[in-house]
């Protein structure tokens, strides 16, 4: 077996199918990204070069700017609202037992099963401001109604809402796979030391789910970058360009306004983005990274 | 590291989505054995069962029966997803029929890359096509398409709803103004609006610019070919659509509500009119909307502006839609028979008119059953007695990023997130 893993041919053969889908399916399409985001292609017929013009026009392009301005509040969204609450909801859970946690965990992974589109869908119902069940709970309480919830300056907190609340299930789940990944018995210990619910959540979930909040963290912040399909099917970036976020703009400029060439500018710029995001993120733990606790990791 | 690649890899499959272009799996169906001809057509029309997309098959299916050794495969896709893939069709080899727009932001950058087959237009001299119908589909006087709809924009109106309450059809914009405020008063959404696609929108605004200035073709080219939006009309027009918005008379939250949302406020009654083109004209047909809202379905046109040149009989009417056929196609004399039979008058024309789908680019007046809906009777009155007519809207008149960017700030402009100069300074940057 071992003169096996030895022999370079074996390597190679058994390294090449990832090799050759990292070289086409993902090293290829950026190159030709790089390549075409220095030129003027509407996508058909011939094209040339413009050198740096689409990066020039990039950075003074104010839709762009509200769209990685709208991603940054999604991504703070995730990491200060989303995230905590999913922590929380995942610590009572472990404790409730019984067929309550069964339920309860149910309740909250739905509407990550559901289609994309119907919850969108869903959603452009319960905020329509004539016949919308937000602004009839609002009258039943005694309040006015009539809100527009997709004015120019409600909509992103309002995309925002619908964002947080579906992505909701799946960061909690993780957090809740993680806190029961932790060894009860340091938890007897506690009880026995006689520390109470909050020191024990403080003292001993939280620091050994570091790990998994280090992976769900990181990928909440690169999902809030690359939010696309609810945000399309919701608004559409609109009203104006008030909703836009990078990939929807990407799609918009590329697929819609035919410049192809600015499209694969914004698509470089933005891996440069989500890049340099993953590494800050892997920084920012790996300073406070603590020795890890065997099993108080999760495989994502 | 392990994580870095991981990160790159999740979000490389994003841009390599874009990156690619999609490109689909070329279907490559024609062949031609034993005289057996398979024409592709790529279609906009997706609902094959009702309006425009029943009568395409219905034609489709006739074609079939006379020429049994013809097979056509239709592929169906939603205006803004057929766009798309038709831009992908175009590197990989177009289907050999294809739905096309005669309007510039479509069709400029689709005869740049030479997709489209030539047609000649000495054969098109008996099928009755409206004059001027054709200027469209040309390039250096060469004609690539052929229109099928001659589309007019106007407000439905619940007849019905009218009578019941005493408004009046205003006949000045100040009119159109003060019944909004007359027609909220009484609980009802003056006009429902489809604010969420844009378009609908600059048609509007292209509408007022016609009353404005009775005749905005050549004001509008110049625009668009200079980026200088800020010839008075412009300004004028944007801002009577701003205060159009601000006296209420689009629904709340119009400017991020689509087609469907804003047309169902109006077939269900809980809008008294409805601001859309000609091609809804079968609304009036339509079983699905309440008897009391389909039967008393009317329509107006823009009413004039004060100190607007455009008179009450002009109207905001172009030829948009229509098919073309490609130039790389295998059975290109096939396909071009079967587009010419496609036009023959007593085809799209008659079925058209009998479905109730609008009004075709050709005459139909042959077609007349006595049994037409009113609303039907309508538009034809107002196309017969127009006395000038508006031609493409101004979002169509340049690129698709002038029309991306128009559609989009519109709706900044109408709500008032941005001002009429950044609008109109927005909109010329774009012709750039």
């Amino acid at each position: 077996m071992k003169k096996l893993y030895s022999n370079k041919l074996v390597i190679l053969s058994l390294i090449l199918p990832g090799l050759l889908l990292f070289l086409f399916a993902i090293l290829a399409p950026i190159c030709l990204s790089i390549y075409y985001g220095f030129t003027d292609y509407s996508g058909m017929g011939s094209f040339r070069f413009v050198g740096l013009e689409n990066y020039r026009q990039l950075f003074q392009d104010k839709a762009f700017g509200r769209a990685l301005l709208n991603s940054l509040l999604l991504a703070i969204g995730f990491v200060c609202i989303q995230h905590p609450l999913a922590m929380i909801v995942a610590a009572v859970l472990d404790k409730l037992g019984g067929r309550a946690e069964n339920f309860f965990r149910c309740v909250y992974f739905i509407p990550n099963v559901i289609s994309v589109a119907v919850i969108a869908y869903l959603w452009k119902f319960i905020y329509n401001p004539d016949f919308g069940l937000l602004n009839n709970i609002i009258k039943a309480l005694g309040g006015a109604g009539g809100i527009n919830w997709f004015s120019y300056d409600n909509a992103i907190w309002s995309v925002l809402l619908v964002l947080i609340w579906h992505g909701f299930g799946w960061g909690m789940l993780i957090y809740y796979t993680g806190i029961k990944n932790i060894d009860p018995v340091l938890y007897e210990a506690a009880a026995i030391d006689g520390a109470d619910e909050k020191t024990t959540f403080l003292r001993i979930t939280l620091p050994l789910m570091k790990p998994v909040i280090q992976v769900n963290v990181t990928m909440a912040v690169i999902s809030a970058l690359k939010q696309m399909e609810t945000v399309y099917l919701l608004t559409n970036g609109g009203p104006g360009d008030s909703t836009q976020f990078a990939a929807t703009y990407l799609y918009q400029q590329a697929f819609k306004a035919y410049k192809y060439g600015y499209g694969n500018a914004i698509g470089v710029v933005f891996i440069l983005i989500c890049l340099a995001a993953t590494v800050i993120l892997n920084s920012v733990f790996a300073d406070r990274d603590v020795p890890r606790a065997g099993k108080g990791t999760v495989n994502v | 590291m392990k994580k870095i690649f991981a990160m790159v890899l999740a979000l490389v499959l994003l841009v390599s989505m874009t990156g690619c272009g999609a490109a689909p799996a070329a279907p490559e169906a024609k062949s031609e054995d034993g005289g057996q001809v398979t024409l592709r057509l790529f279609s906009n029309l997706p609902d094959r069962k009702n309006g425009q997309g029943l009568v395409e098959q219905t034609i489709i299916d006739e074609y079939m029966k006379e020429n049994p050794n013809v097979t056509i495969e239709v592929e169906t896709l939603d205006e803004e997803a057929y766009k798309t893939k038709f831009k992908a069709y175009s590197m990989e080899g177009m289907p050999d029929v294809v739905s096309i727009w005669g309007q510039p932001s479509f069709l400029d950058e689709v005869l740049d890359a030479g997709v489209l087959a030539e047609l000649n237009e000495a054969d098109y001299t008996d099928y009755g096509f409206v004059s001027g119908s054709l200027e469209g589909f040309k390039k250096d006087g060469k004609l690539y398409g052929l229109p099928r709809n001659t589309d007019v924009a106007g407000f439905y109106y619940n007849q019905k709803l009218f009578q019941d309450n005493g408004w009046e059809v205003p006949t000045t914009y100040d009119e159109l103004l003060t019944l909004a405020g007359t027609i909220q008063a009484a609980g009802i959404t003056p006009l429902a609006m489809d604010g969420g696609d844009g378009w609908p929108m600059a048609i509007y605004l292209s509408d007022i610019l016609f009353k404005l200035t009775g005749d905005y073709a050549g004001l509008v080219s110049q625009a668009v070919s200079t980026g200088d939006f800020s010839d008075p009309a412009f300004v004028q027009a944007a801002e009577l659509l701003k205060k159009t918005a601000d006296a209420g008379l689009f629904q709340t939250g119009y400017d991020s509500q689509d087609y469907g949302t804003a047309m169902n406020l109006f077939t269900n009654g809980q809008a008294a009119m409805f601001y859309m083109g000609s091609w809804e004209a079968s609304m009036a047909l339509n079983q699905d909307i309440p008897e009391e809202v389909r039967k008393n379905i009317r329509v107006f046109t823009m009413p004039v502006i004060e100190g607007g040149k455009g008179g009450a009989q002009d109207i905001a009417a172009w030829n948009g839609g229509g098919y073309a056929v490609s130039a790389s196609s295998e059975v290109k004399d096939e396909a071009i028979q079967f587009l010419n039979y496609l036009y023959r008058p007593d085809k799209l024309s008659k079925y058209g008119w009998e479905n109730g789908v609008g009004m075709s680019a050709q005459d139909q007046s042959a077609y007349m059953s006595g049994s037409e809906t009113e609303l039907q009777m309508q538009f034809v009155e107002l196309v017969k007695n127009a006395t000038k007519v508006s031609g493409t809207p101004v979002n169509d008149c340049g690129s698709s990023a002038f029309k991306t960017c128009i559609e989009s700030q519109i709706q900044s402009v109408s709500n008032g997130s941005i001002t009429v100069d950044e609008f109109l300074a927005a909109i010329g940057s774009a012709c750039k």
